[in-house]
């Protein structure tokens, strides 16, 4: 079944052109792993998906449109460059407002596990304000996967991250994927995107020069499309 | 009910930063005072003119501290876009906007009513307080025509980069058949004026409140959407 269609996409800010045709096709299940440069389009891409932005052309189909608006807003979480955290709010405050957002009754032991796995059940009632930037990231995943979205669509969530909760990030994503729940995400680690991907998609100036299936593309070559991508694909 | 609740869990929220924040409404508050002394200073006010100036006063005061404390809780959602927690979250814009509108107006009646208080004692006024059950039908009309009209006007500030400077000129304009409401209604309690009744400035606030509800309900999902 496809979750998320794109049909057509063309995004412009102004005389400047974000995206330019975009066809894409997710099924239930799977991930997506969007690659490309600075300024490539992934950012607007992943905001259409999630449904904050309308494009200036073409269609966002969820779930051929047998979802309702409301449906899709429950079904899909999105993580965004920035964290959408409440500085003055505690850490606890945070995570129980969204929750309560979502109607999410995950009870007491489930917030105080997924804390505790990212390292804030100590900081539990400080406010976010005086969290540092990694931590922050931190609580904006674990906000995600405590509402368990059937689509957790990611924008660079590892940036902030040191090397021992992106290593714990990348194993909670896998237990999200082997929940046959869907999964979009742009990232420039190309190894982590890799290793998470069903489908490999790689986005230049705002059009895709492709997307495969993971078995098709290697990472050499994907790290041959970062320096020259015309180059790389002729 | 969800939409109730969704709004009821925005305005708590509101609540709890302002509680922990003190952004909003102490800043109000410290506006209201700081233009009351000034007023104080500046107008040559005794008991004969008190009752004629006072509905100005106020009504200024209400307007200008309110807006400056609107414009601080819609940046507060702008903040490292806090605000999208809300917007991809299963609450409609419409919640969002409930919400927003609720805390704005609890924000403002305690602002409102510590300035009457405060006016009432700085220029020694204790009528305005005696007349405080004739004046609550307007001030709660122009109260609450201010924050429907005033959420909105203070998140389409937030979309620019000189949003808050650009607020007062925004809002006021917009705003003035309130104020005009509101001076009007408290001159003729104030100085229980002969022949008038405060019934066809409600009737104008009524109308300008059901306006600006309908025009935010409709605008405001535009202005939280990229």
């Amino acid at each position: 079944m496809k979750i998320l269609e794109l049909r057509g996409v063309k995004k412009r800010y102004h005389a400047n052109s974000a995206l330019n045709g975009i066809d894409l096709s997710i099924e239930k299940g799977n991930s997506l792993t969007v690659l490309g440069p600075n300024g490539s389009g992934k950012t607007t891409l992943l905001k259409i998906l999630s449904g904050i932005m309308s494009p200036t052309e073409g269609k966002v189909i969820y779930k051929n449109n047998q979802a309702s608006e409301n449906d899709r807003k429950k079904e899909i979480f999105f993580l965004g460059h920035k964290n959408s955290l409440y500085n003055s709010l505690t850490v606890l405050e945070n995570v129980n407002f969204v929750c309560r957002l979502f109607s999410r009754n995950n009870g007491d032991a489930s917030v105080e596990n997924i804390l505790r796995e990212y390292g804030l059940w100590e900081r539990r009632n400080d406010p976010v304000g005086e969290l540092s930037q990694g931590m922050k990231r931190r609580l904006a995943i674990a906000k995600g996967f405590l509402i368990d979205p059937d689509v957790f669509i990611m924008d660079e969530p590892f940036s902030g991250l040191d090397i021992r909760w992106r290593s714990s990030t990348l194993s909670k994503i896998k237990d999200f994927k082997r929940q046959k729940k869907s999964l979009i995400l742009s990232t420039h680690l190309v190894v982590e995107g890799y290793e998470l991907a069903d489908y490999i998609a790689f986005l230049h100036r705002g059009k895709f020069l492709f997307i495969k299936k993971k078995e098709e593309v290697d990472i050499e070559e994907i790290n041959g499309l970062f320096d020259s991508p015309e180059e790389t694909l002729k | 009910m969800s939409f109730l609740a969704n709004a009821f869990s925005i305005t708590s929220k509101d609540i709890r930063l302002e509680f922990r924040g003190k952004e909003s409404l102490s800043l109000m508050l410290f506006l209201s005072l700081l233009l009351l002394v000034i007023f104080n200073f500046a107008l040559d006010i005794d008991r004969d003119n008190i009752s004629l100036l006072a509905p100005g006063i106020l009504w200024v005061i209400f307007a200008f501290s309110g807006i400056l404390g609107m414009g601080r809780t819609s940046m507060a959602e702008r903040d490292e876009e806090a605000y999208l927690s809300i917007v991809f979250s299963p609450a409609s814009a419409e919640s969002f906007y409930l919400g927003k509108v609720l805390s704005n107006l609890l924000f403002l009646i305690i602002m409102e009513s510590f300035t009457i208080i405060f006016f009432a004692v700085l220029f020694d006024f204790e009528r305005i307080i005696g007349s405080l059950l004739e004046l609550v039908p307007s001030l709660i009309l122009g109260t609450v025509g201010f924050s429907l009209i005033g959420t909105l006007f203070s998140f389409l500030s937030t979309t620019s980069k000189y949003g808050e400077v650009l607020l007062p000129f925004l809002y006021l304009p917009v705003v003035v058949p309130i104020l005009l409401g509101g001076v009007s209604s408290m001159d003729i309690v104030l100085n229980e004026t002969v022949g008038e009744g405060t019934g066809k400035w409600h009737q104008i606030m009524i109308a300008f409140d059901i306006l600006y509800f309908s025009l935010s309900l409709l605008l405001f999902k535009y202005l939280i959407e990229e």
